[in-house]
């Protein structure tokens, strides 16, 4: 039943390792044809795999695994899904129901355990609650904020009989989406946004989630308002546009920190406003006399910073319903906008490589040349992710994923498997640091099984990076355990998985190698050794405001 | 033009001050779903957001399957509007009603057992007897958390051997 009720969602792929309390489940699946199941080599790799694919495709990923030590195992995988707002369905098996409670063998309280990084979660007890849970869980999962909703199955309903049960209409009282926009309000801050002299708009995650990435556009353009994105919202505003800001944030671009530390009104549009956004809140956006915030989630209206004109809606609806509203743009546009590209020209993005060592940068750079934005890249967490967000040109959405508010690292392998699964049509290159490589290096299995195309591309500083230059420069110099000095041979290892890979130490080396990858069907790995004091750059200095931002260095 | 909310909240009075605490302290009635999980869902998100639970107390409501919860909740660091915001966002949560400041009527209910067989000072604030013999006296009070405070101050005179306290429920005034 439970099968079959997967099918009337439409799931393709299921992520999964079976194990004693979801073996009933098993037992029918090759009955299913339908249903593609991708046999992982950790759960932790199920719940990536089902978020990457998720994040590439837009539909719901889904995951399968067994009670007590497989449910623990997704807990990162589901955490990273819930801060990012990812819509996933995971299903995990429990012990029978007459079991519950009497700590009988693989027995976790993995509702207790998910509650705080789950949407929503379902412990089932009985097959009658079975239909009308599932379809309210893809429901939950895919409308409003999306996000990750846990269905545990006890193992005697996983085995009861019953017949086949349509599910009723659904009817959840206690969840309310906010569809419509308030067009007073919306008038009101499209008037704002125009009338101001310096405006600047802010384009989160929920952009892309709600595809209101032309309806941005537009806007932006009608209201001649330059656009930064979050580190999310890559890819929600072409960056090659003359009115990108390019990335915001404590890593953000030294043209986008400047314009939001001067800006006079300034409107956030499906983001949260994290730490990482505002660095030292009480200097944030000093100057701004009107925030406008725009979000799906009331819950964030006020929660960091507190909006004049808050408009608790989703991202395409109320740039839909402002854009008509925009008129007179303040005279002093032309200034800001000038003033803009002076600050672009005067803190450009840069990086040293003088020093003949292999840079990051150069080798981003060559993979951007070739795919331009034909291709989706993944990054993981830490230096790898922040260079991947600035050295590529993202012009349009679903092109760079990366595991933004929870900064999970070991994300990258499985959701790139999981994205290449979700769009075949696309070149797909996962970029790691040797660190989070390592942590789930075990689903390159799952790549070579299925000879997925995805093209491996490893930043391997011998360290961890981000932590090394955080030592470096906040934590008097202390390099305390960053240093990875007994790593595998990562050609060695992928051969060993059976797959090709190569190593690549200089700059001439780098062409030739991407052009291996191209050519190779199936996975690739390409292990660039960079240089091991290659820092990100620009970055806030923990604790600082915005203003303070350090520039590589000439 | 519309009215706009401040831009930041006003700036907070000393930490534990009274002011403070009625800046800080919400009292909310929630509907919710009748669901094993849904205290500890609750429960759990109060806490997780660094709020803290002053009192809670939870009784069925006139709607079948859903029960009532009266909840004081002080929200800590947090904007004080977030209690409710994040509240809203489980599913397990109909509806919600925050009335802190609000005419309402509040009740809290003590059951104490005193060793005095003397009571009369506590009848006189209303209280009733619910058993008397040897060992002591046991009797209840229900009134607003002021009253009920001095009502237990009043206990104090008579030899209190026990004491149990709900936590408020409260009703809007005349809707």
């Amino acid at each position: 039943m439970i099968l079959e009720a997967l099918e009337r969602e439409g799931v393709e792929y299921i992520f999964g390792y079976p194990g004693g309390a979801n073996l009933p489940i098993y037992q029918h699946l090759h009955e299913h044809p339908k249903l593609k199941h991708i046999l992982v080599r950790h759960e932790q790799g199920a719940a990536h795999m089902a978020d990457g694919y998720a994040r590439a495709c837009g539909k719901p990923g889904v995951v399968f695994a067994t009670s007590g030590p497989g449910a623990l195992n997704l807990v990162t995988g589901l955490a990273t899904a819930y801060m990012d707002s990812v819509p996933m369905i995971a299903i995990t098996g429990q012990v029978a129901s007459t079991q519950v409670g009497r700590d009988a063998f693989q027995e976790t309280d993995v509702i207790g355990a998910t509650s705080s990084v789950t949407k929503h979660s379902y412990l089932v007890t009985h097959i009658s609650q079975l239909p009308r849970v599932i379809h309210e869980a893809f429901h939950i999962a895919t409308t409003g904020r999306p996000g990750p909703v846990l269905i545990d199955i006890c193992k005697d309903v996983q085995q009861a009989d019953a017949e086949r049960i349509t599910p009723e209409r659904l009817e959840i009282p206690g969840y309310q989406l906010n569809g419509h926009v308030d067009l007073d309000r919306a008038r009101e801050a499209a008037r704002a946004l125009a009338g101001a002299e310096r405006p600047v708009i802010l384009a989160g995650h929920g952009v892309l989630l709600s595809r209101a990435e032309p309806e941005l556009r537009t806007f932006a353009e009608k209201a001649g308002a330059p656009v930064g994105t979050t580190l999310l919202g890559i890819g929600a505003f072409p960056v090659n546009h003359p009115l990108s800001l390019h990335m915001t944030g404590f890593m953000g671009t030294g043209w986008n920190l400047k314009a939001v530390q001067n800006a006079d009104v300034l409107m956030m549009v499906g983001m949260r406003v994290d730490d990482r956004v505002t660095a030292r809140l009480a200097d944030f956006a000093p100057k701004v006399k009107t925030f406008i915030h725009i979000d799906i989630d009331g819950s964030e209206m006020g929660k960091n910073v507190r909006p004049h004109i808050e408009l608790v809606a989703d991202a395409r609806n109320a740039l839909e319903a402002m854009t008509p509203h925009v008129s007179a743009l303040h005279e002093g546009r032309g200034r800001w906008l000038s003033q803009i590209d002076a600050w672009r020209e005067e803190h450009p993005l840069k990086y040293t490589h003088s020093n003949g060592r292999l840079q990051p940068q150069d080798v981003l750079i060559d993979m951007y040349r070739r795919c331009h934005n034909d291709a989706i890249v993944v990054a993981d967490v830490g230096q790898n992710q922040i260079w991947a967000a600035l050295w590529w040109n993202y012009d349009r959405p679903g092109m760079f994923l990366n595991s933004g508010g929870s900064g999970t690292m070991g994300f990258a392998l499985p959701a790139a498997i999981g994205a290449k699964f979700g769009r075949p049509d696309k070149a797909v290159w996962c970029v790691a640091g040797e660190g989070g490589f390592v942590m789930t290096a075990q689903e390159l299995s799952v790549a070579v099984e299925h000879q997925l195309d995805v093209k491996i591309v490893l930043l391997n500083n011998f360290s961890l990076g981000m932590v090394r230059q955080f030592q470096d420069d906040f934590y008097g110099g202390v390099r305390s355990q960053s240093d990875l000095t007994h790593m595998p041979d990562f050609v060695k290892l992928s051969d060993a998985y059976g797959m090709p890979a190569i190593r690549v130490d200089k700059f001439e080396e780098i062409g030739p190698a991407l052009d291996a990858a191209e050519k190779t069907k199936g996975p690739f790995l390409i292990d660039f050794r960079i240089d091991p004091e290659a820092n990100v750059y620009p970055i806030v200095p923990l604790g600082k405001s915005l203003n303070d931002f350090w520039e590589a260095p000439n | 033009m519309i009215e706009t909310t401040p831009p930041q909240a006003p700036a907070r009075p000393a930490p534990g001050s009274a002011e403070d605490l009625a800046v800080r302290v919400r009292v909310l009635s929630v509907l919710v779903d009748d669901g094993s999980n849904t205290l500890s869902k609750v429960s759990g998100l109060i806490r997780r957001r660094g709020f803290h639970v002053r009192s809670i107390s939870v009784g069925p409501s006139r709607h079948p399957g859903r029960s009532r919860m009266t909840l004081t909740v002080d929200a800590g660091h947090a904007e004080t509007d977030q209690v409710r915001k994040q509240l809203e966002r489980l599913v397990e949560v109909i509806e919600i009603e925050d009335v802190t400041g609000q005419l309402v009527h509040s009740r809290e209910l003590v059951v104490a057992k005193v060793r005095s067989s003397e009571v009369a000072g506590l009848l006189s604030r209303g209280a009733k007897v619910l058993d008397s013999g040897p060992d002591g006296t046991t009797v209840e009070f229900a009134g607003e958390g002021k009253d009920v405070g001095e009502f237990i101050d009043e206990l104090l005179h008579h030899g209190v051997l026990d004491v149990a306290r709900s936590g408020p429920v409260v009703m809007r005034k005349t809707a």
